[in-house]
């Protein structure tokens, strides 16, 4: 079955020196979110952007592929710390995104954590979508 | 904020999920392109409302793809005529990273009007 979800933003002014606002998404988890281009090329001050966005929803996506795939191969995880990195470069987009994950897994051993890891990497859908940026490093250990 | 995969491929129930926010992060994109373009064009951007439709869904062998993000926009501009509005949006598009990179997954639309319906309000 496939899914929709919907996110709105209202823009005003012109590029550099206007700014924009995510104002409403599906679930209605997050809205109210001011964004604009010096906080998305320089210092954030304060203010999301697209590409940090996209690290949450890289790093909840990559936690969502491998704690399927651990609990498919009998260790189902306690906890999985998981960041994305993403490297913004103004006029060319993302450069890099960096995984990185720290486990809390039962009975698992450092290197069938990394296969699965890679495996979460590879598969899930947000790095099938994100299969053009340049570089996608990963990260693992254990607790 | 709390994620879930229930949240994610069935109800919402208030929670977010990896596809809504490369929803708000393609309509973030998208909007910061298109008033870019529309200054480059020589309009004076008023106000750019842009939604953004990430579609996730079931592909070939049970795995789960982002098939689609379906951009909206409506602009409102002085002196615009709806073609130059869709030419200009349709740069845009090429113009933002993040179009670019979904389009390796799935497709990207672009549906572009004036607020107000012609030459604005």
């Amino acid at each position: 079955m496939a899914t929709e979800r919907r996110a709105q933003v209202i823009w005003r002014g012109d590029l550099m020196s206007g700014s924009g606002r995510i104002e409403n998404v599906t679930s209605g988890a997050i809205g109210g979110l001011d964004v604009s281009w010096p906080a998305r090329s320089e210092d954030p001050g304060g203010k999301t952007s697209p590409e940090e966005l996209i690290a949450a929803a890289h790093a909840t996506c990559f936690a969502m592929a491998l704690s399927h795939g651990l609990a498919q191969g009998g260790h189902v995880p306690e906890r999985l710390d998981t960041s994305a990195t993403v490297s913004f470069q103004p006029g060319e987009g993302i450069v890099k995104i960096a995984l990185h994950v720290e486990g809390t897994v039962p009975g698992i051993d450092a290197d069938a954590f990394r296969a699965a890891a890679e495996g979460a990497k590879a598969n899930c859908p947000v790095s099938k979508a994100l299969a053009g940026v340049p570089e996608i490093t990963l990260e693992t250990s254990l607790a | 904020m709390p994620f879930s995969l229930t949240s994610r491929i069935g109800d919402p129930g208030g929670k977010t999920n990896p596809e809504e926010l490369l929803a708000a992060a393609h309509a973030g994109c998208y909007a910061m392109s298109l008033a870019g373009e529309l200054t480059r064009a020589g309009q004076e951007t008023a106000r750019v409302i842009v939604t953004a439709t990430v579609t996730l869904d079931e592909v070939e062998g049970g795995s789960h793809r982002i098939v689609a993000s379906n951009l909206y926009a409506r602009a409102r501009v002085q002196d615009m005529e709806t073609a130059e509005l869709e030419r200009i949006a349709r740069v845009a598009d090429q113009g933002c990273p993040f179009s670019a990179l979904i389009k390796a997954s799935g497709t990207v639309t672009v549906t572009a009007e004036l607020e107000g319906g012609a030459n604005g309000d």
